[in-house]
């Protein structure tokens, strides 16, 4: 697209969200220490609220993995992602990024997934999010093995789309 | 509650997790804002939108029946918006990049990755009060200018190659 077809409206040109003169008193609140504190505050006091939450997601994810219903195990580890860190379950929100990651490649390429991904993933859901502490226990240490193995996956997922053949198939070959 | 600055505006959070909406909520409260709108989806929000005329939209990314990419563009660009400058901060637990230029190129003001921190989402207020940015309109696109940098020595009426290629083709 041609600049010269592009309007540029500047910001002075339409409505700001403050005027000039609460602009300084906005910054200094959003910088401030007490604010900031204030709303840890609000979310630590929904923390075992959203843990429960978490707990119910990870039913459901539990439920969809049963019966093959991958659309409905996406969207439940998607939502667990999005909560899990916020309700003090830091690993749990990494290893649901992880499949999610892998579940989103898989649809990309119009693959299904392999189940055994699905299941890794699962257990090592369920364990972390049953811990007082999921970080401490192990937690960081399987989430980061699942994330390498997913990300090998989507390399063999990549190639296998460009036509390289996969390294567990070179190693066969040259063996 | 120190509110000042924040306490008269409105805000309209548009989340389907009924959790990821109230938390929203008590952060926006922190900070002042008491006025917090909320929907369930993108045609909920449009309605709220054109009926409260909210300052400030907090928007999650994957909601049914009209999600969050068709309501920003809908906000942006339909002829019915009562605000098509309106801020809007995509909240997304979506982080792979072809998500986030995605929610970017609809004409989201910030985007602000899930796990949702206080911190983080302060620093994306704080953007568009600091730093509002400029509306580009095309006619592919309108929203705040995607180019966050800004070339203080560029001097030349040029910002991309092919302006550059056309330019040379005319001559």
């Amino acid at each position: 697209m041609p600049i010269s077809e592009a309007e540029i409206v500047p910001a002075e040109q339409y409505p700001a969200l403050l005027s000039a003169t609460r602009r300084g008193q906005a910054m200094s609140l959003l910088r401030s220490h007490a604010t900031l504190t204030r709303a840890n505050r609000a979310i630590a006091m929904r923390c075992a609220e959203l843990r429960d939450a978490v707990l119910d997601l990870v039913d459901r994810l539990r439920q969809a993995a049963l019966i093959a219903d991958w659309q409905n195990v996406y969207d439940a580890t998607h939502e667990i992602r999005g909560l899990a860190a916020t309700a003090g379950l830091p690993a749990t929100g990494r290893i649901a990024n992880g499949l999610c990651t892998y579940l989103d490649c898989v649809a990309r390429f119009a693959l299904s997934p392999d189940p055994e991904i699905v299941q890794l993933h699962l257990g090592a859901i369920l364990r972390s999010v049953r811990t007082e502490d999921d970080a401490a226990r192990h937690g960081d240490t399987v989430a980061q093995e699942l994330a390498a193995l997913v990300s090998r996956k989507l390399g063999e997922i990549k190639d296998s789309a460009s036509g390289i053949p996969p390294s567990s198939a070179l190693l066969k070959r040259s063996a | 509650m120190s509110g000042g600055a924040f306490e008269h505006l409105k805000a309209l959070v548009v989340e389907d997790n009924q959790h990821m909406r109230t938390l929203l909520r008590s952060l926006l409260n922190a900070l002042g804002i008491t006025q917090v709108l909320e929907a369930n989806d993108g045609e909920e929000a449009f309605s709220l939108l054109r009926d409260k005329q909210p300052d400030l939209i907090l928007s999650d990314l994957s909601m049914t029946p009209m999600d969050g990419i068709a309501f920003v563009r809908e906000v942006r660009t339909s002829s019915t918006s009562p605000n098509p400058y309106i801020p809007i901060i995509m909240v997304t637990g979506h982080t792979e990049r072809h998500r986030v230029e995605a929610a970017r190129d609809a004409g989201a003001t910030e985007v602000l990755a899930k796990p949702i921190t206080a911190g983080n989402l302060f620093q994306r207020i704080g953007e568009i009060v600091d730093r509002p940015r400029a509306f580009v309109k095309c006619p592919t696109y309108f929203g705040p200018d995607r180019r966050r940098h800004v070339d203080e020595e560029y001097a030349g009426p040029f910002r991309r190659r092919d302006d550059f290629e056309n330019d040379l083709a005319v001559r």
